[in-house]
């Protein structure tokens, strides 16, 4: 038993550069994936609520062609099929683009629920005191939908995190890649692939961790949702 | 003077730190109606989920037809099968119809085959006023007072040496609770032995065979209706019945100007 | 693998391809869904029994469960996968990619699965476990008659949702050789070098399916729901 976890270190200070890369590629990928997804998510789902009906059904179409076909499937076709259309991106490019892509109509959906549970009054309210729709939806409702999905975000963020691993199979050189890497020259499967499993277990602690962090600081008495246990 | 069905010796019990029951005996006889009146907090719930120990008391002891059931080795399971148990909420399981409700206990607690499970069961919900058009309906389908009668049933159908009712109609809109109550004295004249809380003076005047007053975990003062409710020694019980009498007549007076 | 230039240009979907290589594909549809149904089918009996010992259980085993099924979510499904498989051989037990594949992706579901049983148990509430008692029901009858049957209904949403994401997440076993449909679809674009038309055959068939499931799902929803209780 010490044996083992003796040769487990040595092999992960052995190759902790690689290791280190990995890891600075999966964040990449999951951050800016996050980040995309947001950027986009929004949007779509202030359209998919409050747009007109062509734009609506639009959204709808995007949101369960995404929501309903496999990410490895929406992967490969970033990256092996865009460039037929004259689109050639690097494999780090296409991971983040496919991640993106994909979180925005998840976090369209959750925001779109967000939207659902805001009480009718404060519609009322924001046009009552004189303020145009958009107004009301970028002053009163998106406010609040932002601290109301928190949670949800977070859920979405350690999502993105796991299935960066994906990006593996297009050689972007993230922290599965990089094992993978590493199992080939040291045959230790079984250890390193459970290193990392916990690797990624601590990762999306410390994301859980962060996001609650957000959510005290953006608090407002009143607003929150009852913190479900299910962040992961 | 009739066997005694149920009784409570020096029950004490702790919850959260607080001492709810400090020290509570009381007898229950053969075909008794007795009725616990007293403020919210007094221990009035405590009581009675200690006696089908759905909570386990911390000392003092319980006996049913005179044997100790607070004793270690006697199974709770098999007690509460003879101990009857109404809930202020209902507590009707939300996954079946009426009739299954009743039906349920008969089957799988008391293992009784189908048929002899439905003839008893139908018996029992019409012996509370539910008719045959309201069997097949879920409890979210029922009114607050139908759900309260099913669940009567659902209890009486285990021929309990007992039935233990909290506070059996404080979740019931004023209309619904004569509906119940009429069920309950109806219960009373055949007489079925039963442990009641409740706030329904009314009812304790007309259908108890005697009132027990309790408040801080204690029993203050037990007698008969008439005494407890009309000429009660104790000044604490007094005033607590008076301004329950005054809510009455404030009712009665409010009521009697609608029409 | 990424020979895509040649193709730029010509047109997206074509008919001889796609009717040529379509039951190659279909034929992965086979083993995509004998592992979703089966990972499902697992997932179900290990969860319910979790979920059983996560809230019935002695404090002790709960916290076992809570911790294990945790660190089980938190493991990107492709490093699970690849665990599984290198470290099943090490138990001396060597089993095909497809069994293997069902093994983690069952163990996987159960974890999640365990979660949705456990919150709609709560949900169910103690009120009518209490009643279950008072009637003279011992532990077990009172989780199976009446806890379990409420429980089961709730749930549904949530299997329905679990059910989708299994069915996409198989696609993941293409790591470890099983022809499932994205691995056949894989297979068909590098031979033809048409990435476009094998993966949108492949995309529409997951696309189908969760509609299929969801929609069956709906109905079955509403033909056994009862009045009162969850959504129905």
């Amino acid at each position: 038993m010490l044996e083992v976890l003796q040769g487990v270190v040595e092999v992960l200070t052995k190759y902790a550069p690689l290791l280190a890369e990995g890891l600075k590629n999966t964040l990449l990928v999951t951050v800016a994936s996050f980040v995309i997804g947001f950027a986009l998510g929004l949007p779509l789902s202030v359209v998919r609520m409050y747009g007109l009906p062509p734009l609506k059904a639009l959204v709808t179409v995007y949101v369960e062609l995404i929501r309903g076909t496999p990410l490895m499937l929406q992967l490969f076709l970033v990256y092996y099929a865009l460039p037929t259309l004259g689109i050639a991106l690097s494999p780090l490019q296409a991971a983040i683009l496919a991640l993106g892509l994909n979180s925005a109509a998840y976090q369209a959906e959750y925001f779109r629920t967000a939207m659902g549970s805001i009480p009718r009054g404060q519609w009322g309210a924001a046009l009552g005191i004189g303020l145009s729709m958009s107004a009301a939806v970028r002053h009163v409702v998106i406010p609040q939908v932002l601290r109301i999905a928190v949670p949800m975000l977070t859920n979405e963020a350690i999502y993105l995190l796991k299935y960066s691993s994906i990006a593996s199979l297009i050689t972007v050189p993230e922290l599965l890649y990089m094992s993978r890497i590493i199992t080939s020259r040291t045959f230790m499967y079984v250890q390193v692939y459970a290193f990392l499993g916990l690797t990624y277990v601590m990762i999306g602690s410390v994301i859980a961790k962060l996001m609650r962090r957000v959510e005290t600081i953006i608090a407002v008495p009143g607003l929150t949702v009852s913190h479900s246990r299910s962040l992961m | 003077m009739a066997k005694e069905v149920l009784k409570v010796v020096d029950l004490r019990k702790k919850l959260g730190g607080r001492e709810v029951l400090k020290g509570v005996t009381l007898t229950v006889r053969e075909g008794e109606t007795k009725v616990i009146i007293g403020p919210s907090g007094a221990g009035k719930s405590t009581l009675l989920r200690c006696i089908n120990l759905l909570l386990r008391p911390d000392s003092g002891k319980v006996f049913l037809d005179g044997k100790e059931v607070t004793a270690p080795g006697v199974d709770p399971v098999k007690v509460r099968q003879r101990i009857g148990f109404v809930f202020q909420s209902f507590n009707l399981f939300l996954h079946m119809t009426a009739l299954e409700n009743v039906l349920i206990v008969l089957t799988k607690v008391k293992k009784l085959p189908m048929c002899e499970a439905l003839r008893i069961a139908k018996e029992a919900l019409q012996s509370v006023g539910i008719g045959e058009e309201h069997w097949g309906k879920y409890p979210a389908q029922l009114s607050g007072g139908q759900q309260q009668r099913v669940a009567i049933a659902r209890a009486l159908a285990m021929e309990p040496r007992i039935i233990l009712l909290d506070e059996p109609t404080s979740a019931l809109d004023p209309e619904l609770i004569v509906e119940v109550m009429q069920v309950l004295e109806n219960l009373s004249k055949k007489g079925v032995t039963m442990l009641v809380v409740t706030h329904e003076l009314g009812f304790a005047a007309k259908a108890a065979d005697s009132v027990v007053f309790m408040d801080d975990g204690q029993i203050i003062e037990e007698g008969p209706p008439e005494e407890i409710l009309l000429s009660p020694r104790n000044p604490r019980v007094a005033s607590f019945i008076t301004r329950l009498w005054e809510l009455y007549d404030i009712k009665d007076t409010l009521t009697s100007r609608e029409r | 693998m990424r020979a895509t230039k040649l193709r730029r240009g010509e047109s997206m979907l074509e008919l001889d391809i796609i009717l040529r290589y379509a039951p190659l594909i279909l034929s992965g549809f086979l083993n995509t869904l004998v592992m979703t149904v089966s990972g499902i089918g697992l997932g179900l009996a290990l969860g319910a029994a979790l979920a059983f010992a996560e809230v019935l259980g002695p404090k002790p085993l709960q916290m076992v469960v809570s911790t294990v099924t945790h660190i089980i979510r938190g493991i990107p499904l492709l490093v699970l996968l690849l665990l599984v498989f290198y470290g099943l051989p090490s138990f001396g037990l060597r089993l095909p990619p497809l069994p293997t594949a069902v093994l983690a992706i069952g163990i996987r579901s159960a974890a999640y699965q365990s979660q949705i049983f456990r919150s709609t148990i709560e949900a169910v509430g103690s009120a009518q476990l209490e009643a279950a008692y008072a009637s003279g029901m011992d532990k077990l009858t009172a989780f199976r008659s009446v806890v379990l049957p409420q429980a089961l209904r709730l749930s549904m949403p949530g299997l329905v949702n679990e059910f989708t994401i299994v069915l996409k997440d198989t696609s993941m076993a293409y790591v470890i050789g099983v022809t499932e449909m994205f691995t056949q679809a894989v297979h068909v674009a590098q031979v033809t070098l048409d990435y476009l038309a094998p993966f949108t055959l492949a995309a529409l068939m997951y696309l189908l399916t969760c509609l299929t499931v969801s929609t069956v799902a709906n109905r079955l929803y509403r033909r056994f729901s009862i009045p009162g209780l969850g959504t129905g």
